[in-house]
């Protein structure tokens, strides 16, 4: 005769146990690289396009198209008071702003196709921007064409 | 007139899981999330099940039943949010279909739940966030998220496999 088993033991160890097998490893180790890929590619490493020409808007104006290639300051009339920005080799940033929080200026410089920044309290937002790289930013599916 | 179904007992099951899966759906759906997008994906643990338990058949009807009825109770049946949803259930029964193909005869080869469980929620979060990137925010700028979502697709696939492996431990025969 066997000894008596006690069921609520059995039953509680077979509920928790968590087996892997190889496949799940392989699936594991994959998981991981991805992880170091993407954050390798999309966080630590510079997008190899090359932005073109800087895109202006103030306040409810038109945005204005400045060329990225000749190295010039502009100073913007914003709502709040001037706000200055340099062009230089293919980069832009504000070096001036008319705000107190100046998160404009801290954003330093923008040089990859589509970055963005802007200063809130002076309505000023500039984006640099590439004729080659694809732009895709016309379309949305909840606007159609804008 | 009278209308006649005859329902056979698989038809049963797939209507108690799918009720299932909705029901964890409309709850979760209750909570507020750290960043849109980021939720725990509990009603995916009903549709890991059936696909370990029942083959992709069961499991496919069971997530589009989910898709649709919890879209049309929440009241987001075709907008932005269905679509994703819709897409990124197809894309992760998609790529669990992938790869359990090779395994298909060879059963004691296949990945356990776990396994499993992250492949299905790096492919949701992947379909869901091409569909967005594609339809609604076409703009580059939007892949700096990709890592935060990744990372979180890894840590809540875990979970909701072992949530899953623990279901399949316990006995389920009856369903």
């Amino acid at each position: 005769m066997k000894p008596e088993q006690k069921p609520d033991q059995q039953t509680l160890s077979s509920t928790f146990a968590l087996r892997i097998n190889g496949a799940d490893l392989v699936i594991l180790v994959l998981t991981i690289m991805l992880l170091f890929w993407v954050y390798n590619r999309l966080w630590f490493k510079q997008s190899s396009g090359k932005a073109d020409y800087l895109v202006v808007q103030i306040d409810t104006q038109a945005p204005v198209q400045y060329p990225l290639n000749q190295k010039r300051l502009l100073e913007l009339e914003g709502r709040k008071g001037k706000s200055i920005i340099e062009i230089s080799q293919g980069k832009a940033r504000f070096i001036h702003s008319a705000c107190r929080n100046q998160f404009c200026v801290f954003h330093g410089w923008l040089s990859t196709p589509g970055d963005t920044t802007a200063c809130l309290p002076n309505r000023i937002s500039i984006a640099v921007k590439s004729h080659s790289v694809k732009d895709t930013e016309h379309f949305d599916a909840l606007a159609g064409e804008r | 007139m009278q209308l006649h179904f005859t329902t056979r007992h698989d038809d049963h099951r797939i209507a108690l899981l799918a009720a299932l899966a909705i029901s964890i759906h409309i709850i979760e759906s209750a909570f507020p999330s750290p960043l849109p997008g980021i939720k725990p994906g509990l009603a995916n643990v009903i549709t890991l099940f059936c696909f370990i338990r029942y083959g992709w058949q069961t499991a496919l009807q069971v997530s589009l039943l989910r898709v649709l009825i919890s879209s049309l109770l929440l009241g987001s049946f075709l907008s932005p949010t269905f679509l994703l949803s819709l897409s990124g259930a197809l894309l992760s029964l998609a790529s669990l279909y992938i790869v359990q193909w090779p395994f298909r005869q060879h059963l004691k080869y296949q990945p356990t739940a776990i396994g499993y469980a992250l492949i299905a929620s790096i492919s949701h979060i992947c379909g869901q966030f091409l569909v967005a990137w594609y339809f609604f925010i076409p703009h580059p700028g939007l892949f700096k998220l990709l890592p935060v979502f990744i990372t979180f697709a890894v840590l809540l696939g875990l979970l909701s496999g072992i949530i899953t492996q623990l279901l399949i431990n316990t006995d389920t025969a009856k369903i």
